[in-house]
């Protein structure tokens, strides 16, 4: 029996409006309640109860949300179908309604409600867009006030543009055999050009003659072998007597008895496009030129005018091509969600992803729009839903460009920290500690300033790294590679640059500790407590890199007070190495499918590789020191090298140099930067495998 | 390199892929195995779920029958260089000209957009059309003219200054399979030996077999002149020929022409009298040619399509015996139906 194919509208309308403000047992009751007279009802308001009543556990831990730029929920909404362009348009204008595409839990929404609006606007659209390339007109910037665009509305504009679009293919034809025009005169122009060296009656070639039939025509290039095969068994011969772009000219001659209606067929298959040959052909070259020139002339002018008939007659359709448009984008988010709509008879479901904190403004927004004839249920995430859920993007200006380079790794998924502040930060500090100069930097801070237009929201990125360049050149005491002009704040790296090699060390120590700890919460906050504890870079890989720090730094102090050493490695720090290495492989081990030798080989190596690998990172930011001190280097050898000219060859080389270090020791720090952010600290603990927060909104492209 | 070791690690993979091909017994069996022996036997028991309607499953085992063939395709394509990646994907992309043609006839007769739609082959980036874009064209020529902005345009173009000539679906179709036919034979062309001379030979035993039954079936069923039936057929760089096609095609009847065919065509199609008897023994013989070069060639990207030829075929087999059971049909008429599957033919 079907659910809803039967029921009368205004019946389900009410049984909406009834299950809208009451707990879901209550709604149940008065479904049963109301249903009872007829046989259909009670099984489709059970089922919608069933629907309703889902269990909502099995959510991710409380907590974790306090750490979520932007907590979401699950949204399910129950609408009539003839409601959907209605609560299309008002989860449009919320801007906050991401659609999930899977099919509903129940089977019984099997019907695609929202197919045939789609392929009606897909028409009408494309219309639009073929109509638009003969008719410009000034595309529309204010869908204000916004309406509902029901199929029946968007139908009717699809058959006018139809319409207006077979009168206006018409002159895009004309303009086309216009050009046809033009090119077989210019064809005609080299055939004639190359006749003219030959000492034959031209005038021949214009007819048949008693005894003979001749065609001449270009054909395209790549038919000429098969055509000059076929033309043969027509007793005909094939010459070519020009070759020109993609075309070959030829004369075809075949006796006058010859199977001439077979030819015209093969002729017409192989493309062959006959050349007129004009009267007169005996004038001087000159005047059959003037002939030439003149039926260019004529083209010309006839497309002038064939373009200004098009203009007039287009000039009233701007007005209603403006109109439709904008009901093309206000019918745009029922297009949008298309894939999620499934119906069976007047009731469509939709689902989709919502933040939390918008979901009062979205339930008041159809309540306007729906006066309360739907049914919104909302939850959190489910566990196994989390690869599904979007991740809204960074709204703040200043972060935007910095997650602009993070989206270039992935998207963050739903429950992992979104590295974007914490990228932008150590961005900028690598960056200035590396490329420290004042002028450089303000030079850096003022092209992205001057060429804002152009770098769009990427602007205030070169704005920031010229800044922390200006701030570590005054740290450096560095201007333009002039080490002596201003007084360094703190010391100029050349100074001293084992304490720069140690800080770097200090850096990288502390970069990849947080990029650890990172990785541990990410999996720890979606419930993957074995992968925190013994996965790459979880616990116990973090308990390992600091113990073997621990060991270090008694190794160079030679102290080891504190870690149970007297000047060694230490026998805490070496007992921690060793037992978390041991953990490590215990994991491997477990976790490996294979026989006994190769699990011993894989479980080595990996222990190995995790022993040399955190010692390899942290070397790895050594490059942070050793660029500072490159680029006091580099300014130096700039110098040297101006030293050696005159006053003005001293200027030029300083300036050059400047715009050297600039370009290419620039691009190198921002690459290298780049590495660290990336290899270092990302593939440490972002995983980038989510999606971002796309919520359906009215249409914006030109037309 | 040498050449050996050049083609090493694409030959194993033929050599590992080719271990899928359909042993004869196999063939043999298929016609009378059941439905539920063949979803169990290639793994297709979800597609051919009971509750779905006989033309939902059988469109659901044809699409995934491709997506295996195309995903094998791409496969192989990994291992080789340009030039061999080129030959490969333009022979693969005959599907998307099956979608040009389907596009083509739905717009002839102004089909719906939802039944041209389930008639479209779903083919990987690399193969397909701009189907959606096709899809906003109103009519043939607008469709063909949007197609010559593409990496189609040279079909494209033929085809269209073909249809606004004749303004008939026929030449239009010959034109699209002449063209496609003409670049495989020009992709051939550019490679040096030993891969030029397998691949002339591997791409000859389709030209030959096509080219004889196009011969045959525009010469004397649609009775079209001699200059005309040739100048449609790609001559082969083995059997027919250029200058053999322009003998045959002036030949006046069926008989003339099979006595007159090249050995070993002569004595395969000897004492055929119809067209429907020729084809099968011509698809025979185009499989001992491919089956040939996939076991003696040393070129790997020759090897490589003559898997990619004889695994379309065996898919064809398959998919031939799912549509009988789902029709209904006995095994005798399957068995009938499987004899005339033809490398390349989807659905012959």
């Amino acid at each position: 029996m079907r659910l809803s194919k039967h029921l009368p509208m205004t019946r389900i309308r009410s049984w909406l409006a009834l299950l809208r403000p009451e707990s879901v047992r209550q709604r149940f009751r008065s479904w049963t309640a109301l249903l009872k007279p007829e046989p259909l009802k009670p099984r489709a308001l059970a089922w919608l109860a069933l629907l309703r009543s889902k269990p909502m556990h099995h959510h991710l831990h409380p907590w974790v949300s306090t750490l979520k730029p932007t907590p979401m929920k699950h949204v399910r909404l129950l609408v009539l179908t003839d409601d959907l362009p209605r609560a299309s348009l008002a989860l449009a204008e919320t801007q906050c309604f991401h659609p999930d595409r899977r099919e509903p839990e129940s089977e019984r929404f099997a019907t695609l409600p929202g197919r045939p609006f789609h392929e009606i606007h897909t028409q009408a659209q494309a219309r639009l867009d073929k109509i638009a390339r003969l008719i410009p007109f000034e595309p529309v910037t204010n869908l204000e006030p916004a309406r509902v665009i029901d199929q029946a509305e968007l139908a009717r504009l699809n058959d006018w543009l139809g319409r207006l679009w077979d009168e206006t293919s018409s002159y895009e034809e004309d303009f086309r055999q216009l050009d046809d025009q033009e090119h077989l005169i210019h064809e005609q122009q080299a055939a004639l050009e190359n006749f003219s060296h030959l000492d034959i009656d031209l005038g021949m070639l214009r007819a048949k003659t008693r005894f003979l039939n001749i065609h001449v025509g270009l054909v395209p290039r790549e038919n000429l072998r098969q055509l000059e095969g076929a033309v043969a068994l027509a007793g005909y011969i094939l010459h070519v007597y020009l070759e020109r772009g993609d075309n070959t000219h030829v004369v075809i001659v075949g006796p006058a008895d010859a199977k001439d209606a077979g030819l015209a067929s093969v002729l017409a298959a192989a493309g062959f496009q006959a050349i007129p040959i004009p009267e007169g052909l005996d004038r001087e070259p000159t005047e059959l030129q003037r002939d030439f020139e003149m039926r260019l002339a004529a083209i010309a002018e006839e497309r002038a005018q064939l373009t200004e008939t098009l203009q007039r007659w287009s000039e009233c359709y701007h007005e209603p091509l403006r109109e439709a448009q904008r009901t093309l984008r206000l019918a745009d988010p029922l297009v949008s969600l298309d894939e999620s709509l499934r119906s069976r008879g007047y009731l469509t479901h939709l689902a989709g992803w919502v933040p939390a904190h918008t979901v009062a403004a979205l339930r008041e927004r159809l309540d306007a729009a729906l006066a309360g004839t739907y049914d919104l249920s909302v939850r959190d995430p489910l566990p196994e839903e989390r690869p599904l859920v979007p991740t809204v993007p960074v709204k703040s200006r200043l972060l935007a460009p910095f997650a602009l380079l993070v989206n270039q790794y992935g998207i963050p998924s739903y429950g992992e920290v979104d590295p974007t502040p914490l990228f932008a930060l150590t961005f900028l500090l690598m960056f200035g500690s590396m490329f420290g100069d004042v002028g450089q930097g303000a030079v850096i801070a003022l092209a992205a300033w001057t060429l804002r237009g152009k770098l769009g929201r990427f602007w205030p990125f070169g704005l920031m790294a010229g800044g922390s360049s200006v701030l570590f050149g005054f740290l450096y005491g560095s201007l333009f590679g002039y080490e002596h002009v201003l007084p360094a704040l703190w010391m100029n790296p050349l100074s001293d640059p084992l304490l720069m090699l140690r800080l770097a060390l200090i850096w990288g120590v502390f970069f990849i500790v947080v990029a650890c700890l990172l990785a541990i919460y990410n999996r720890w906050a979606v419930g993957q407590w074995r992968e925190a504890l013994f996965g790459h870079h979880g616990v116990v890989n973090l308990v390992f890199y600091l113990a073997l720090i621990a060991g270090g730094l008694g190794l160079s102090a030679g102290t080891g007070e504190g870690f149970g050493t007297s000047g060694g490695f230490g026998t805490v720090p070496a007992l921690l190495v060793a037992g978390s290495l041991a953990a490590l492989a215990w994991h491997s081990w477990l976790h490996q499918q294979a026989p006994v030798g190769e699990k011993i080989l894989v479980v080595v190596i990996e222990t190995l590789e995790t022993l040399i690998g955190y010692v390899s990172n942290t070397l790895s930011f050594l490059r942070v020191a050793a660029f500072s001190l490159n680029h006091v280097a580099l300014s130096i050898a700039v110098f040297t090298l101006a030293d050696m000219m005159g006053a003005f060859g001293h200027v030029v080389t300083v300036v050059l140099g400047n715009v050297f270090v600039l370009v290419l020791e620039g691009g190198i720090v921002m690459i290298q930067v780049m590495r660290l952010q990336y290899y270092e600290g990302f593939s440490r603990y972002f995983s980038g495998d989510g999606h971002a927060f796309r919520p359906i909104r009215f249409g914006r492209g030109p037309a | 390199m040498s050449q050996v070791a050049d083609q090493a690690y694409l030959n194993t993979r033929v050599s590992v892929m080719a271990a899928r091909l359909f042993a004869p017994g196999l063939i043999e069996r298929l016609a009378h195995l059941p439905l539920s022996a063949l979803a169990d036997e290639f793994g297709l028991a979800a597609l051919l779920d009971d509750q779905a309607a006989p033309a939902a499953r059988r469109r659901a085992v044809e699409q995934s029958l491709f997506q295996l063939l195309l995903s094998e395709l791409l496969v192989l394509t990994h291992a080789m260089n340009a030039g061999e990646r080129a030959l490969v994907l333009d022979w693969g992309r005959k599907y998307a000209l099956y979608n040009l043609k389907t596009l083509i006839r739905g717009k002839l007769h102004e089909l719906d957009r939802s039944e041209i739609n389930d008639n479209l082959f779903e083919l990987p980036a690399h193969i397909r059309l701009p189907d959606k874009e096709l899809f906003g064209a109103e009519n043939v020529l607008e469709l063909l003219r949007r197609l010559e902005a593409g990496p189609q345009r040279q079909i494209a173009r033929q085809a269209r200054e073909v249809y606004e000539q004749q303004r008939e679906p026929f030449a239009l179709e010959a034109t699209i399979d002449q063209r496609y036919f003409v670049g495989l034979v020009r992709r051939v062309q550019v490679f040096d030996e030993p891969h030029r001379q397998w691949l002339r030979r591997l791409i000859s035993a389709e030209l030959d077999r096509i080219g004889l039954l196009w011969l045959l079936r525009f010469r004397f069923t649609y009775g079209l002149s001699p200059s005309e039936t040739y100048y449609w057929l790609v001559p082969s760089m083995r059997l027919l020929t250029r200058e053999r096609l322009l003998h045959l095609v002036g030949l006046d009847g069926f008989e003339q022409v099979l006595e007159a065919l090249p050995e070993p065509l002569r004595t395969r199609c000897a004492d055929c009298r119809s067209i429907a008897e020729i084809q099968p023994r011509l698809a025979r013989h185009s499989l001992d040619e491919i089956r040939l070069v996939l076991a003696r060639s040393p070129s790997a990207v020759a090897r490589a399509l003559a898997y990619l030829m004889l695994r379309e075929a065996d898919l064809f087999r398959l998919f031939a015996v799912i549509q009988g059971r789902l029709l209904g049909f006995d095994d005798r008429i399957i068995q009938h139906a499987l004899a005339q599957i033809e490398p390349g033919v989807p659905g012959s």
